[in-house]
């Protein structure tokens, strides 16, 4: 690898957060020219990951910098691959009977039975087209979509699922198709990556596709594994921090104070070590999740940082809403959340409209559900804030205000968009303690570290 | 050792088959003299990969378990108080500068298991096992060790090792470090083996096994773990489900004669509960398929 190469690797590295020291770098130069043998890539990939996360980024940045031909040979023969696949698919009629389509430019997908070559990606979805979406200036994931639409993804994924679910399909091909499907999606990702990167000329798009950053909507499964044990490892931090109040104990640090008082009644003399210790704050928290549909994704993040704090609290309740409240409490506390996953989803019958209303919400809950909340509680809210253009009345959640602690608001929506005519979080705002914008990973590191 | 091939020769000649790209991470970490810090989920061989290092290198291993409340009198170094009062009951002199000294040095030292790796006359190799239960003051104390291989006790000074120790750090990731830590180390994910790879482990650590059960057991395996279960079975679970079989006088791996054993290869009633539901679907699909 020549010097440059080397040093815009570095350079593209650190920017999208990876913290390369020079120690590092001598490192890898050293390991480059004691042992040319091995692989370039696979030296520099030991020695500059430091946390198993950042794999995947590298990998990313590693296939943009070095193993990017397209976007110098853009023209490729578009015909020759459309017949060499018309040709395979003369024995594979796709599965669910599905007619042959076409997007403007691409392949179908649909036509293509169940086994994809990857190799051929490369000439399915064609440069020039990303190029094209991108300099439009459209979103990560709408260029995706887009792209994924034209391949006739949808219709593709539709007939595999319903063959599975016809039992049509054992359960491995089921897996292998699963496989196929996760790699597609990912393979297209990293080509709309690239062609952004190369259209806005630096690192920005990667940067906004960081796990830590990106929206908690947008994340695939593997992302979310991963924002999922970084949350248990902060619940952990923050389990064993301990509180501001002292209380005795028969062992942790002398009490002096103790020990003066007790020595006046023998006159002064110390007969007996008295010990005290912090306990760690133990309160009441109440969650209220807004689990509308566009709320549902944050709403799982919110309910695994619970369930991981479950230790810090003397009580949990939790209360799902959309225009009507349910206590849901017993289901979150439970290890396994494929329960709460399915009240999310089940709350289609609990509703009436399926639009949000705070107003009523807020109402219900400050005659009915919260009697019996204590004075040292923290009311910890999820939700856009939009009313859907009913009343605000705010008046009961001034009345819940002023029984607890604190009332804590996450909103996952950007701050300018809290102004918008249908959003009531202005009027809210002022009742609550702090608000915070709760939109990615990070955000919610945040808030961890704030709240609790 | 001149390459990563060789490093996998000679553990595998020690029992242990490790898979390439941890291999050459692995020999680069000794050929930088860099502490390896191994991560992976439990059982997947982060200890095992350590012990035998220590066997091929033909080093001593001095082995660190940490846990919550580990701390430096316990780790590197405390003094050995009732020494220094014999010392002190017994001295006749009126000296009191040459006492002070005396009694702060190297013969009134306990040493615990890092500064006994820094001490060490012959090469060893230090084994700092699961780190991440420590507590997060404890990794501060590890820098200087990692980076300079050296510690530092105010009475005495600064003490460097002679023969630089390997140091192996494993930690199954329920804790994060800080990046100070990380930027010290080279770092190895190790994940479970692939179908391959876990056949051949399973039949050189039970060598008893018929290829064919052994085979089976790895296929069944592999495809429990792509269950949504709590506890993934790792490897050494795995042996422990091949023997159990194996003493069952099994040869082949039957999904209807499974139920009972389960027990040994997943821990919480919750995922064996799952995975007897599971059975019974693979079951009549392969019924089906016959």
């Amino acid at each position: 690898m020549d010097g440059w190469n080397f040093v815009r690797l570095v350079h593209a590295l650190r920017q999208v957060s990876l913290s390369i020291s020079s120690q590092d770098i001598f490192d890898v130069q050293t390991c480059l020219s004691r042992f040319p043998e091995l692989s370039e890539k696979q030296i520099i990939k030991s020695v500059f990951i430091h946390r198993p996360q950042d794999t995947e980024i590298f990998e990313t940045v590693w296939r943009i910098l070095l193993e990017n031909p397209e976007s110098s040979t853009p023209n490729y023969a578009e015909d020759e691959t459309n017949n060499s696949v018309l040709e395979e698919n003369q024995d594979s009629s796709g599965i669910g009977g599905q007619g042959i389509g076409r997007g403007s430019g691409g392949v179908s997908l649909t036509t293509r039975g169940n086994v994809l070559d990857f190799s051929h990606i490369t000439k399915l979805v064609p440069f020039s087209r990303l190029e094209e979406l991108t300099s439009r200036g459209l979103e990560f994931e709408d260029v995706v979509k887009t792209i994924l639409a034209e391949m006739d993804y949808y219709t593709w994924i539709n007939s595999f699922d319903l063959a599975f679910q016809r039992g049509e399909l054992s359960e491995e091909t089921w897996y292998k198709h699963q496989d196929t499907r996760a790699s597609l999606v990912r393979e297209i990702q990293q080509r709309v990556i690239t062609a952004q990167v190369s259209d806005e000329n630096s690192w920005e798009p990667l940067v906004r596709q960081h796990w830590l950053i990106k929206s908690l909507s947008t994340l695939t499964e593997k992302e979310k594994e991963l924002v999922k044990s970084s949350i248990r490892k902060w619940a952990r931090k923050l389990a064993v921090r301990p509180g501001t109040r002292w209380k005795n104990s028969h062992r942790g640090t002398i009490d002096i104070s103790q020990i003066v008082r007790q020595s006046v009644q023998w006159d002064g003399l110390l007969f007996h070590l008295n010990y005290r210790k912090k306990i760690p704050r133990a309160s009441e928290l109440v969650v209220l999740c807004d689990v509308s549909n566009s709320m549902a994704a944050f709403v799982e993040f919110l309910i695994y940082l619970v369930t991981c704090l479950r230790a810090r609290f003397r009580k949990i309740r939790v209360f799902f809403f959309i225009d009507s409240v349910w206590d849901v409490s017993e289901f979150v506390c439970d290890d396994d959340l494929s329960r709460a996953k399915q009240e999310i989803k089940s709350s289609g019958d609990k509703v009436t409209s399926g639009f949000s209303d705070y107003g009523t919400v807020f109402q219900e809950l400050a005659e009915n559900k919260l009697n019996d909340v204590s004075s040292r509680a923290t009311l910890l809210i999820l939700g856009d804030g939009k009313n859907n253009y009913r009343p605000a009345q705010k008046e009961y959640l001034a009345q819940i205000a002023a029984k607890v602690r604190n009332v804590f608001w996450l909103n996952p929506l950007e701050l300018e968009e809290w102004n918008e005519r249908d959003n009531m979080m202005k009027e809210y705002q002022n009742y609550c303690s702090k608000v915070y914008r709760c939109r990615s990973a990070s955000d919610l590191q945040r808030i961890v570290q704030d709240v609790f | 050792m001149t390459s990563p091939l060789d490093l996998t020769r000679v553990l595998e000649e020690e029992g242990y088959l490790i898979d390439k790209e941890a291999a050459t991470t692995l020999f680069l970490a000794l050929a930088l003299e860099k502490p390896c810090l191994i991560e992976g989920p439990a059982g997947v061989g982060k200890t095992q990969l350590a012990l035998a290092l220590a066997r091929v290198e033909k080093r001593k291993l001095i082995r660190l378990q940490c846990y919550e409340g580990l701390d430096l009198s316990k780790a590197l170094y405390d003094w050995n108080y009732a020494k220094q009062l014999l010392r002190l009951q017994l001295s006749k002199t009126e000296d009191w500068d040459q006492i002070k000294v005396d009694l702060f040095s190297e013969e009134f030292l306990l040493s615990r298991p890092l500064l006994e790796s820094i001490l060490s006359q012959e090469p060893v190799l230090l084994l700092i096992d699961e780190l991440d239960k420590s507590d997060e003051e404890f990794e501060s104390f590890l820098l200087e060790l990692l980076a300079e291989f050296q510690v530092t006790i105010p009475e005495i000074g600064t003490i460097s090792s002679k023969t630089k120790p390997v140091v192996i750090l494993t930690s199954n990731n329920s804790r994060d470090f800080s990046d100070a830590l990380r930027r010290r180390c080279i770092h190895i994910y190790l994940t479970y083996p692939s179908l391959e790879r876990e056949i051949s482990i399973l039949s050189t650590q039970a060598p008893e096994l018929s290829n064919r059960l052994a085979k089976d057991v790895c296929e069944f395996v592999a495809r429990v773990r792509k269950l949504p279960l709590q506890k993934l079975p790792s490897v050494s679970e795995t042996i422990d489900f091949a023997r159990a079989l194996q003493s069952l006088h099994q040869t082949e791996l039957n999904y209807g004669e499974l139920m009972g054993t389960l027990s040994v290869l997943l821990k919480y009633p919750k995922d064996i509960a799952k995975l007897e539901e599971r059975l019974r679907k693979w079951e009549s699909e392969a019924a089906q398929r016959r």
